[in-house]
Order: structure tokens, then sequence, then C-alpha cells
């Protein structure tokens, strides 16, 4: 197996239900496939550089995942016929991953999205503190 | 002959060999803008003295970039 990544713009004017309904069947071609998806992520609408079919704002969706070749071949098949998907791109990320390969990228993004957490929550919470210093320093220059 | 014109270069090091966090990537459009002139252009490297391994990087992530409307063929950056 190998990993992919593809990203596809969907036209701005679906609804939450239908934006649902193409990535999962995207995701039930690479599963059908044995393939395995390790990371979805929606990008949500975004303006376009340029007009794709005379729209000027896409939904962006990005997955990446493990699978065969023929798999990529039928999901951009489908991608092809379907009115609903203005742009695709897929990318070759390495040319051989196995289900341990798998599961290690995903500890890791799991990992990295943890520490992005905990560091916006700490950045938060000193920006918290920073306010309680400021308003405390305040109280004492009303007082005096 | 006439002395040669002595014309003042700065000697340039490619920003992506010095600045190793930064890594290309064409979903990163916010740092792929700094490769690109505003009407689109990709720089070449003369202007600023991008190595070869890197240029080519460059290269590839914008027009993966571009494909993607994430940047333009031709046209303002900033929309």
């Amino acid at each position: 197996m190998r990993r992919y990544e593809t990203t596809y713009i969907l036209r701005p004017n679906l609804g939450e239900d239908q934006i649902s309904e193409i990535i999962e069947r995207t995701n039930g071609i690479i599963e059908s496939f044995d393939g395995s998806i390790i990371q979805e992520d929606r990008w949500g609408l975004k303006k376009l550089a340029y007009e794709i079919k005379k729209e000027s704002q896409g939904y962006y969706v990005f997955s990446d995942y493990a699978a065969t070749g023929d798999a990529v071949d039928e999901i951009e098949r489908i991608f092809r016929i379907d009115d609903q998907v203005l742009r695709y791109l897929t990318i070759k990320l390495s040319d051989a991953i196995d289900t341990d390969g798998v599961s290690d990228v995903k500890e890791q993004l799991a990992l990295a999205e943890a520490e992005k957490a905990k560091a916006e929550e700490e950045e938060a919470s000193e920006e918290q503190g920073e306010t309680e210093t400021t308003a405390k320093a305040s109280e004492k220059a009303t007082e005096e | 002959m006439p002395p040669r014109k002595r014309i003042f270069q700065r000697k340039r090091v490619c920003r992506l060999c010095t600045d190793k966090e930064l890594v290309l990537d064409y979903k990163d459009v916010k740092s792929l803008r700094y490769f690109v002139t505003e009407r689109g252009k990709i720089v070449p490297r003369r202007i600023y003295g991008t190595c070869a391994k890197h240029q080519r990087q460059v290269n590839e992530a914008v027009k993966r970039a571009r494909q993607l409307a994430l940047l333009p063929y031709t046209g303002p950056t900033q929309f």
C-alpha cells in the first residue's frame, strides 16, 4: 500500500449533509479497497484564487490515507463524474506503508495535535494571568 | 580595455538552507507567498539566491497550490 493525500474542493452552496455524504462516499471507496484513513480534515469555505466553474468560493476537504493505486483511480473517476466536486489533487507521500506504519503515523499526529492544544491552552491561561495582574494593578491605582 | 564597472553584489544565501524550520508545502500558502511576486509569478533564483534544490521544491509547491486555487496563475495574490 502507498500513502496518498487528496485535497478536493466542493461547491460552496452545498448543505452540511451533502458535504458529509461526499466525504463518507470517498472514505467508503478507500475502505472498500482495503485502505485506511489516516487523517481527515475539513478546511471549510475558502475564497478561490480564480473562478472554477463560475464559483468564486469553495469548500476544501483534505484527507490523508493509505491505499492502493486502484483506490485512487476509483476516487478520481467518481470525482470526475460528480458535478459537485470542483477540483481535486492527489499526491503520493510514500511508496510503501503497512498497517503498523499507519498506526505509527496516527499516533504521531495525535501527539502533535495534543501538543498544539496544550500550547494554545497555556497561551490562553497566560493571557488570563496577565489580565488579572493588570486588573490588580489598576485596582491598586484606584485605591491610592 | 576600459576598467570593468564594479557592480555591488551582496552575497545571498538560500533562505531555505539557513532556516531549516521552514518546510515548503503546497498547503501552507502564507509561506509560499514569499516566493511569488505580487502578480503571482514565481520569483527567479537570481533574485533571492535560492539554491537549486530548494528552488525546485518552490516550483513544485507553487504549481500544486495553483492547481487547487490557493494561489493564482496570474493576478493579485492577496484576495
